[in-house]
């Protein structure tokens, strides 16, 4: 799980849509609660923007330099293939900067 | 009314000798208008008859009835037509539930009863005399009767007895065309009257430089009073004398000085308290209104711009339950002839000469963009203002990324300052919710000055519910009963470590509410002491499933969007070594640490404090004059509108950062106000969610603690002076005089 604490380096800034309430937000509520404090922990400097809105479908953001991004949608997904889903970004801004 | 009292004079001097001679003149003789008002007899109970329609009517206002207790409803009949209201409803309230508007002067919904008016007379049945429905309880089975010739007569009677002494300058009056005594009297009154004696007259009050005083048209409501004493928490105002000598004054002379004086220029019926600074300015049916939304402080008061061709002509409250009821503070309300002055209205470049040249945008932006060009990616620096709304955050933010930087925030917002999840910086309770706590926390926030219609509900609590004050920060003034905890981050450390009196009374509190300063977020030690505040909301149970009493109180219109967006610095002295720095709308930065060779760049309506350090001059568009989202410090995303055109060749704020991305060759993928909001909508979707407020679930202890130095200095104090926190306040002359006259030295 080296590539968590390798986040501020392939990523600008991190960001979780999400809905308060809804079960289709079920999982990336449970993926926050559970893993935030580790990553803001490992990364420090890097804003993990959560933003909560009623009736939003779940979405994870990722910005790399020069203001590129990429989204995921995280519906339907479990909390390990948000993970998962979060590691691919992170592999990708890797990739960007080669 | 006028002309009528003229006939009746005219008529006068045989009035009396025919009167006697023909007692059934009905044209000469008449006191009251319809010859059946005459010798009215209290309608009788009327003998069941099949009513033709029973349903229910629309209250007044749409007004819904909210029931506490189910059982403790109770039915009443207001013309016959049966409605159910809860107990404790007065005659008044229930006739309003039915859908009749009872004329009053004195009875405000959200001041105490006084009943001194006499305008609310209804009759009831078996009552001897008609009662006063402001002050009369509802009881079960009443009959109430509002429109039989017992109560028209009552009316009538009050009309001719309050315009006795009014002086019936309607002409000259500025309430004119808006004062419930013309309507009422149009409505209700007499069409003649029979006053010819002198009218008495009463000395004008000096009341400082917002509240011009006409004494003479005063109706003794005492509505200023109640309003004075009950909202704005001050003693101002009292009621002087008794019989036809009672007038209202300060006793002594004084100003008024309270942050909310300007609402009982609303409050007031009649012509007596209008405003100083719109004195014979314009009439109000000249008038075009917009609702919109105030961006003075982080409140977001709703508002209604008055406006006269290009001209704001002034501010006025719109309801709002939820954010500022039907007030608004001083700041909000006279702020408008800042609008006027010190506009920018052309792009303009520094020569080598050190004055401003204007130039057509082409060239500016063209420049800019060069500039933008020249500098390393690390060198670029863009700052918001105070007042910018959530598109043009977003826009600067994607402009500067795509350019390679990442230096972009808010004023206001420091470094460290940990924007990741909403609760941490939002006022979790909502500004209505605070009504319901019973004890506050104030760490390092003077509400009173930051945010006076959040001050003014805590202070409906703290007369409500008997709640609990503790303030910790430097010593300030506050409108209700508070404890003076400490002024530094210590008081707070032992508050948490339990060592402290107050965190019994927070633990022991069912609705505990910490309210942190936004001024927080300029302090290096924020997480520490985000930390303690944290460790004081577990013990005190403060945030739970049902109730979250952990809030944030921020200073700016832009503040909460800014940080929804994620303009946060991302390292420390990154404006130390800038070379291009924009500057949109950022007025309060210190731009001592610019260092002498950047390029600055800025953005904005007025010429204020940056513009001195400018290279370039962006002119933009004011609050009042564009479309834009505002968060404000409770999540609630409102939105502003266009009241008047812009000035000169001024642009919206996003426009020009757009039309700067493509001559920089960063064109940015959005050239529509709906293409902005659809980005918005994949960074913070809430704040396209207009009008409502979007609550943060998750709970800001989800943050990780870092072991920070707490810095053992005290809190400061985030707004200087009331009066004049932004651009627009700053170029405004009212809000000058205020500072100069009303602030306490």
């Amino acid at each position: 799980m080296a590539w968590r604490g390798q986040l501020s380096k392939n990523i600008k800034e991190l960001r979780l849509l999400m809905c308060q309430s809804s079960p289709a937000s079920s999982s990336a509520r449970a993926f926050v609660e559970k893993n935030y404090k580790e990553l803001k922990t490992l990364n420090p400097k890097l804003p993990i923007l959560i933003r909560e809105c009623s009736g939003v479908e779940p979405q994870l953001w990722a910005r790399y330099d020069l203001g590129v991004e990429k989204g995921i949608k995280l519906e339907g997904m479990t909390e390990p293939q948000i993970l998962k889903a979060l590691e691919d970004l992170v592999k990708a801004g890797q990739s960007l900067k080669a | 009314m006028g002309l009528g009292l003229l006939a009746s004079k005219a008529i006068r001097p045989t009035t009396r000798l025919i009167n006697f001679q023909n007692p059934n003149n009905l044209f000469l003789r008449t006191i009251v208008s319809k010859p059946e008002l005459r010798n009215p007899e209290p309608a009788a109970a009327q003998p069941e008859q099949p009513l033709v329609d029973l349903s229910p009517r629309t209250p007044v206002g749409g007004a819904r009835v909210h029931f506490p207790n189910p059982d403790d409803a109770i039915e009443v009949f207001v013309d016959g037509f049966p409605v159910k209201i809860p107990k404790g409803f007065s005659v008044l309230q229930a006739c309003e539930v039915a859908g009749v508007d009872i004329p009053r002067f004195c009875y405000h919904s959200r001041l105490s009863i006084a009943g001194n008016c006499r305008m609310c007379l209804v009759e009831v049945e078996k009552s001897p005399k008609p009662v006063a429905s402001c002050a009369m309880p509802a009881l079960p089975g009443m009959k109430i009767k509002t429109d039989t010739p017992v109560a028209k007569k009552a009316r009538e009677g009050v009309m001719e007895f309050l315009l006795m002494n009014h002086p019936l300058d309607c002409p000259i009056c500025d309430q004119g065309g808006e004062c419930d005594l013309q309507d009422q009297s149009m409505a209700f009154g007499s069409d003649r009257g029979r006053f010819t004696e002198m009218k008495r007259s009463v000395v004008d009050k000096n009341l400082g430089p917002l509240v011009k005083t006409v004494m003479t048209r005063c109706i003794q409501c005492t509505r200023c009073v109640r309003f004075a004493s009950e909202v704005a928490g001050v003693q101002d105002l009292g009621m002087l004398g008794r019989g036809s000598g009672e007038e209202i004054g300060t006793y002594v002379e004084k100003l008024m000085t309270s942050e909310l004086s300007g609402n009982v220029i609303d409050i007031c019926p009649v012509g007596a308290l209008t405003s100083k600074p719109f004195a014979f300015k314009a009439r109000n049916w000249e008038l075009k209104n917009t609702e919109t939304i105030d961006v003075t402080d982080a409140v977001g008061s709703n508002i209604r711009i008055d406006s006269r061709g290009p001209e704001v002509m002034r501010i006025v409250p719109r309801l709002n339950e939820d954010i500022n009821e039907e007030w608004i503070s001083d700041k909000t309300r006279f702020c408008y002839d800042g609008l006027k002055r010190q506009r920018l209205n052309d792009p303009m470049i520094r020569g080598p000469d050190g004055r401003f040249k204007p130039v057509n945008w082409r060239e500016a932006l063209s420049v800019v963009a060069e500039v933008a060009h020249q500098v390393k990616p690390e060198e670029i620096v863009g700052i918001s203002g105070k007042l910018s709304d959530a598109e043009s955050m977003i826009v600067l933010k994607d402009f500067l990324n795509r350019l390679g930087s990442n230096n972009v925030w808010g004023e206001g917002i420091g470094v460290n300052t940990n924007a990741d999840l909403r609760s941490g910086y939002i006022m979790n309770t909502s500004i209505a919710g605070l009504e319901k706590a019973d004890a506050f926390l104030l760490v390092g926030t003077q509400p009173r000055v930051e945010a006076a219609m959040v001050n003014a509900r805590i202070r409906k609590t703290v007369t409500v519910n008997q709640a609990k004050v503790g303030y910790i920060g430097p010593a300030t003034d506050f409108n209700y009963d508070n404890q003076h905890l400490g002024t530094g981050p210590q008081t707070l450390i032992d508050i948490a470590e339990g060592r402290h009196p107050f965190s019994k009374i927070i633990s022991n509190a069912k609705h505990p509410v910490i309210i942190v300063g936004g001024g927080i977020f300029e302090r290096k030690d924020q997480d520490a002491i985000f930390a303690a505040v944290e460790t004081i909301a577990k013990q005190g149970n403060v945030v739970r499933s049902d109730w979250n009493g952990l809030n944030v109180l921020l200073l700016h219109a832009a503040q909460a969007a800014a940080l929804d967006l994620g303009l946060v610095p991302q390292s420390e002295n990154s404006l130390e070594s800038a070379k291009f720095v924009y500057l949109m709308g950022a007025d309060d930065t210190n731009l001592d640490k610019i260092p002498k060779d950047a390029f600055v760049v800025y953005q904005g309506h007025h010429g204020d404090k940056s513009v001195y350090r400018a290279n370039v001059i962006l002119p933009a568009a004011a609050f009042s004059e564009k479309e834009g989202i505002y968060e404000n410090t409770e999540g609630c995303t409102q939105q502003t509108w266009p009241a008047v055109p812009t000035v000169g060749d001024s642009r919206d704020d996003w426009k020009i950062i757009r039309a700067l991305s493509e001559v920089a060759e960063v064109r940015l993928p959005y050239d529509t106000i709906g293409g902005v909001r659809a980005r918005l909508r994949t960074v913070a979707p809430n704040l396209v969610q207009i009008d409502e407020r979007e609550p943060a679930a998750l709970p800001s202890s989800l943050r990780p603690t870092f072991t920070q130095k707490m810095d053992p200095t005290p809190f400061g104090v985030a707004v200087e002076n009331f009066y004049m926190t932004d651009a627009i306040t700053r170029a405004s002359k009212i809000m000058a005089q205020c500072s100069a006259m009303l602030l306490k030295k």
